[in-house]
């Protein structure tokens, strides 16, 4: 029999908040086997039981007290504030947005999962029915005076033959916020989906957040997870295609600087024959920090002609910063074409030394190269405005220091 | 006297262990076109790297003056603020980082070190067609990687651009008649031949005599084994290019 597991004063205070929500299973689960550790393989470079230092009191009503990190001209925007959807607004025309009671997550081994959908109080559900590709930001906040634990969860479905653009950011008030988010994405037959996840919460917060994604038949969706707020973030990404000829492109940039540990985890699972996959996530790390990728891709037995290429870059800019990357390959069926790529370097000497031959300071150049490397990532975001302004988010990033 | 555009006194350089420099001397005056001849393998390359200040080499001994200055203490974004300027024998590939991008990073670098703001779009496009002339670089050009997927002919047209928009006083062409066809070759060496100015010096490294039918040199210099063996007017490298280099090599011992 293992030993019991200590339980440090992190987890202690989460399983109080659990158990006042009535998530007596979800308590007692955590209570026997902690926080993951290294230990845990879908955990392995953040070790959540180390890292996690303090969890704070539950967030309770809040209203928004920050600047707005990110605007998106033309863009239709809903706020979610402390997980309070605000829908008052007209919304544009095929689109529908309601409130359901409690969380969205599909019930899965994962403890950002299960404490979302214990703590959790309502889901944003937002349905699109529309061919006219409509921008929508979701501006997810955490807001109080004073550090608070905050759970939010939304639900996006986006009906058969619809497309959409769909951009989540999470931000809120300079605290030592404990935010965990849920996002729940459908994307219906032969759908289109452009869906981004932006974290541009506060430097000393710590932001977790799990989205996970049902894609239906002959859909396309593009995905974009993009990582320069917190300062410890964890970010869960499942994806699984369930209908035949879909595409998925899922990508992502994780930015670290100073005192950052970010991690984020993909498993996309084929379940079903004849989808494409191209997987690509480019990290870059300064200072003393860290940038994690994992990358898994499940090929269930049936998902014959499945095309998926994993591929994960990268760059270090200081002697401190640290890139850790994993591929791993589950493979079931024998008609397939699979495969991944790993790569970490510096900055190539060679394009320092062309660009700085032609007048241009070291740290110019440094940044110029860091900004190539990044561009085949957001290129194709096709919204001009939106793609104005993450190239906003990236500019910001590499200029800070 | 007046102060030569570039002077070099017993230039050493090494990379790791190997010497490969051993005591360059040249001086050109402004206004004037030098080549540098010599075979593969003699250092010449090494020369426009370390003229351009590559970190790989190491210059154990010697000086270089760029209009009296000496620049060896310079990194070579403060050496191109200065007015050198190295048109590479192979220009290096950037994927990410659009032409038109570098471009104009590369005229506000020097606008900035002048004191003067950033140049706007419309004269940056202004700049660029007048420094065009017949170098052909299209729109589609500027709007792609820098260097990536330009053929040999395109790649050193964009130098030459890039030499005419920035305006160097001192320009260092190495081997840039490599990769190219007769018809490129007049192009390019037409663009180098508008750049020339009495103000405007250059030293042009090659190993065929080719080049000099085009870009008619005031000297020529021979190099051998990292330093000049031999110098005269443009008849020495008709001399060259019928003893071959051999002759040289008893200078050099």
């Amino acid at each position: 029999m293992p030993a019991p597991v200590r339980i440090g004063p992190a987890e202690q205070k989460l399983i109080e908040q659990l158990s006042a929500a009535g998530a007596s299973a979800a308590a007692e689960r955590l209570g026997a086997v902690g926080l993951p550790t290294r230990k845990v393989e879908s955990y392995h470079y953040t070790d959540l039981k180390m890292l996690l230092r303090a969890v704070p009191e539950l967030a309770g009503a809040g209203k928004a007290l920050s600047e707005p990190a990110f605007r998106i001209p033309g863009a239709h925007r809903v706020p979610v504030t402390n997980g309070a959807a605000d829908i008052a607004g007209e919304m544009p025309p095929g689109m529908r947005a309601t409130i359901v009671h409690g969380a969205a997550l599909t019930e899965r081994d994962d403890v950002l999962v299960r404490l979302n959908s214990a703590l959790a109080a309502q889901t944003l559900k937002l349905e699109i029915h529309s061919r006219a590709t409509q921008v929508v930001h979701i501006d997810r906040r955490t807001e109080a005076e004073g550090p608070a634990h905050m759970n939010d969860s939304v639900h996006l479905f986006v009906a058969d033959g619809s497309k959409a653009t769909v951009i989540e950011t999470f931000s809120g008030t300079d605290e030592t916020h404990l935010s965990n988010h849920a996002s729940y994405v459908a994307v219906g037959t032969g759908a289109e989906l452009t869906h981004i996840l932006l974290d541009l919460s506060s430097g000393q917060s710590t932001n977790l957040a799990t989205a996970e994604y049902q894609v239906g038949a002959g859909a396309r969706i593009r995905t974009l997870t993009i990582h320069v707020g917190s300062a410890l973030s964890r970010i869960n990404l499942f994806a699984r295609f369930v209908g035949e000829g879909a595409t998925g492109d899922f990508t992502g940039l994780n930015l670290t600087t100073d005192g950052q540990h970010s991690d984020i985890t993909l498993e996309l699972t084929h379940a079903v024959p004849h989808c494409t996959a191209k997987p690509l996530f480019k990290q870059v790390a300064r200072g003393r920090s860290t940038a994690a990728f994992q990358g898994k891709i499940v090929v269930a037995r049936d998902a014959q002609k499945t095309d998926a290429k994993l591929m994960m870059q990268g760059l270090m800019l200081s002697d401190e910063a640290q890139i850790l990357s994993k591929p791993e390959l589950e493979i079931f069926a024998d008609d397939v074409v699979c495969g991944h790529g790993s790569t970490v370097g510096a900055l190539d000497e060679d394009s320092m030394f062309y660009l700085t031959s032609r007048g241009i300071p070291r740290a110019v150049a440094e940044s110029m190269l860091t900004r190539g490397f990044l561009e085949e990532v957001l290129d194709p975001i096709a919204d001009e405005e939106l793609h104005i302004a993450l190239e906003g988010v990236v500019e910001n990033w590499l200029s800070g220091s | 006297m007046t102060t030569p555009m570039l002077e070099i006194r017993n230039l050493h350089a090494r990379i790791e262990d190997r010497d490969i420099l051993k005591g360059v001397n040249l001086v050109i005056p402004a206004g004037q076109v030098h080549a540098v001849m010599g075979r593969n393998g003699s250092g010449k390359s090494t020369l426009s790297y370390v003229l351009a200040g590559k970190e790989d080499y190491e210059v154990t001994q010697g000086e270089v003056l760029l209009d009296g200055e000496d620049i060896l203490g310079l990194d070579p974004s403060e050496r191109a603020a200065k007015g050198l300027f190295l048109a590479f024998q192979y220009p290096v590939e950037v994927p990410g980082v659009a032409t038109m991008t570098f471009l104009k990073a590369a005229i506000n670098a020097q606008r900035k070190a002048r004191g003067e703001g950033e140049v706007t779009t419309p004269d940056f496009m202004r700049a660029v067609k007048d420094a065009d002339h017949d170098l052909h670089i299209d729109g589609d050009m500027l709007k792609r990687a820098l260097n990536v997927g330009f053929s040999g002919g395109e790649k050193k047209r964009a130098e030459i651009l890039q030499m005419a928009l920035l305006k160097p006083k001192m320009c260092v062409l190495d081997e840039t008649d490599s990769g190219l066809d007769i018809d490129a070759l007049r192009i390019v060496s037409d663009g180098v031949n508008a750049l020339r100015d009495p103000y405007r010096s250059m030293l042009v490294i090659t190993h065929y005599q080719r080049l000099l039918n085009h870009i008619v040199p005031d000297v020529v210099h021979v190099f051998s084994d990292g330093r000049v063996v031999e110098s005269g007017g443009k008849e020495l490298a008709l001399e060259l290019e019928a003893k071959g280099y051999a002759e040289f090599d008893e200078a050099a011992a």
